[in-house]
């Protein structure tokens, strides 16, 4: 039976994208918020909303109690938590199906062992999935990951067991390096997921990031949603994303396909997953390599939804609430392409240097293809506290460099002042012409950062919008208050076609 | 007016049709909306302003100009420079201490928040001349944590 009330256990743009599928599936959604976010718009989308603690993450968000509690308080018969957050613990799916809330997503034992990076490869290795070299010290001190380190081979790539992200990953090249970079991976995995185990793997230079959507059902049935190419990341994190991939030729597509809904299986999957592989070399000769698995929905499924048609967030709900797959695996087709930038409050010239403050103007663009998820509005502000995505920008079209034109005319209509964003760095990245050739790799941004963080100077039109500045609707002083519009202004693009 | 951006300074009029005079080049500019504007030819502008600053987006790309009043001085560049943090965060590591030589680029503080690594680079050539903060301080943006001279 669907459910009456389901509590959705997140904030920003994925809660908004929950609270919509509730809504069109004639479910009664509960938002909750902590103290930063009192009034945000993922608070209005919902029919209700508790309040759940202060504004770290730990006390509101991250808190399995104060969410369950909300969850009973308002009557709840299942729980969406979104990505991030507790998504991916398996304590806290299982405490949800403890008190009889459905948890939307997969059975806490999956999670668990899908989550172990350890456990996972394990398991892939069994099923016959490719795997990256690598090697868990059982000697977990910082000499006994550099040991390891040394044993699969310089260079390598030591990541946290329990991690995701990027964060608690460190390249490490040689010896000399290892001695500060194995202490900044622990500390980042312990203070991110509160566990510091390490692995090593062999590092795969320059790959491609490719990962399937797969999706299981109770009734024991498992298909995969074609593949997304994530290769373009900054610090480890997906920047863009789009499918179908440019790199796989039909040959390896298929064999991609195969190796995904062979890793579901051996995980017994239900609900909605990603196999995540590293892809080296190029044409038919490439090979991939089972990365991990996320036992979640993505970020990035927006792409997959654009270009096979389907809302992942209701075959959620439906398989959650024990029904079938709502397709079979030859009932799902491909149609056009589809790419997604995320807009993130950040300042590319710095690093990307996470960036907080006030929201004083913020546009969405809108159009043909085009789709924005987001989880702020104008004169809003953008915390300190949480992820800085702003909003998820996709665009669909028949041919790639179709959707490529269609989300780059977009961005360049996506105003948001106020806060450095990255929309100019992501017009950078689409107008490149190794990215519209489809040549890209999880370094790229790296390797071609001067390029792409060259800023242009002000044009005379900017200096003269600078000038006339004084008319915004929101200013950050507080005390000026907005210039009313010229009604001659008004009147004279009475009829224009903007 | 006088605009400024990284480059140098403009001496910036607002003629009476609205169009715009910087250094002696006129600018056409309409106002469409609050804080959107048509510019030049073709240009399509968004713009607010936040104290002095204007923040203006034109063809996907941002700029920062500062607006000063006629009148007004502008503030005297120092050498000396105080690193702070950019936002509340928590201080991970202290790489220099009173005394420390450092160029321009090097990390003098790591801090953590939003679940990142942040390093705090200088600014400037100089000799630190006094740090503010310790691993595990919660420091908050604005404030000083090393000095530069």
């Amino acid at each position: 039976m669907m459910f009456r009330r389901l509590l959705i256990a997140n904030r920003g743009e994925i809660a908004i994208r929950i609270a919509r599928a509730c809504r069109e599936e004639g479910i009664e959604s509960v938002a909750v918020y902590s103290e930063a976010d009192r009034g945000a718009p993922h608070v209005r989308a919902a029919d209700r909303a508790v309040f759940i603690g202060p504004a770290p993450a730990t006390e509101s968000y991250l808190s399995t109690s104060a969410i369950i509690d909300a969850a009973r308080a308002t009557a709840c018969d299942a729980v969406h938590p979104g990505y991030g957050f507790l998504s991916e613990n398996p304590a806290f799916a299982r405490q949800c199906e403890q008190v009889g809330l459905t948890f939307v997503g997969p059975p806490a034992d999956i999670i668990e062992r899908m989550g172990s990076k350890i456990a996972a490869r394990q398991l892939m290795i069994s099923a016959g999935v490719p795997v990256v070299p690598g090697l868990t010290a059982v000697d977990q001190s910082d000499e006994g990951i550099a040991a390891a380190a040394g044993r699969v081979g310089f260079p390598v790539l030591v990541k946290a067991s329990a991690g995701g992200g990027g964060k608690g990953m460190r390249v490490v090249r040689d010896h000399e390096s290892a001695r500060t970079l194995i202490p900044a991976a622990r500390r980042e995995a312990i203070a991110s997921f509160g566990d510091g185990t390490l692995y090593v793997e062999r590092l795969i230079e320059r790959p491609r990031h490719v990962e399937v959507q797969v999706f299981g059902d109770t009734h024991g049935r498992i298909v995969h949603l074609f593949e997304r190419e994530c290769s373009i990341q900054r610090r480890h994190q997906k920047v863009i994303e789009e499918s179908p991939s440019p790199a796989l030729t039909p040959v390896v597509r298929d064999a991609m396909g195969a190796a995904a809904l062979a890793a579901a299986r051996a995980a017994s999957y239900v609900n909605a997953g990603t196999i995540e592989f590293l892809l080296e070399g190029t044409g038919d000769a490439a090979h991939f390599y089972f990365l991990e698995m996320n036992t979640r929905l993505q970020v990035e499924h927006p792409v997959t939804e654009a270009v096979a048609g389907v809302d992942l967030v209701r075959a959620q709900f439906a398989v959650a609430a024990g029904g079938g797959l709502p397709w079979t695996q030859e009932s799902l087709t491909r149609r056009g392409h589809a790419i997604e930038c995320r807009v993130y409050a950040e300042d590319p010239a710095d690093g990307f240097l996470p960036q907080a403050g006030p929201l004083l103007l913020y546009r969405e663009p809108a159009g043909p293809g085009i789709r924005v998820d987001s989880g702020v509005v104008e004169g809003g502000s953008v915390s300190v506290h949480y992820d800085p995505l702003l909003a998820k920008l996709t665009a669909w079209g028949e041919s790639r460099d179709a959707a490529i034109a269609r989300a780059a005319s977009a961005l360049r209509a996506f105003p948001v002042l106020g806060i450095l964003t990255n929309v100019p760095f992501l017009i950078r990245l689409l107008d490149h012409p190794e990215i519209r050739a489809g040549r890209m790799h999880t370094r790229f941004i790296e390797e071609h950062a001067s390029e792409l963080l060259t800023v242009p100077d002000p044009p005379l039109e900017a200096l003269a919008a600078a000038a006339l500045g004084g008319t915004a609707p929101h200013t950050g002083d507080g005390n000026s208050a907005p210039a009313a519009p010229d009604p001659w202004n008004t009147i004279r693009d009475w009829g224009r076609d903007r | 007016m006088i605009l400024r951006d990284s480059r140098g300074e403009y001496r910036v009029t607002i003629e009476q049709d609205g169009r715009v005079s910087i250094d002696g080049t006129i600018v056409a500019a309409t106002v469409l909306a609050p804080g959107e504007l048509r510019v030049g030819d073709t240009g399509h502008a968004w713009v607010c302003a936040s104290g002095d600053a204007r923040w203006v987006f034109l063809d996907g790309e941002v700029f920062e100009i500062e607006v000063q009043p006629e009148g007004r001085r502008r503030r005297a560049v120092s050498s000396h420079a105080s690193l702070s943090a950019p936002m509340p965060a928590t201080v991970v590591r202290v790489e220099v201490s009173a005394g420390t030589v450092v160029r321009h680029g090097d990390t003098l503080v790591v801090l953590e928040a939003m679940k990142m690594e942040l390093p705090i680079r200088a600014s400037v050539d100089g000799t630190v001349t006094a740090v503010h903060c310790k691993p595990g301080d919660l420091v908050q943006p604005g404030v000083a944590l090393i000095d530069i001279a």
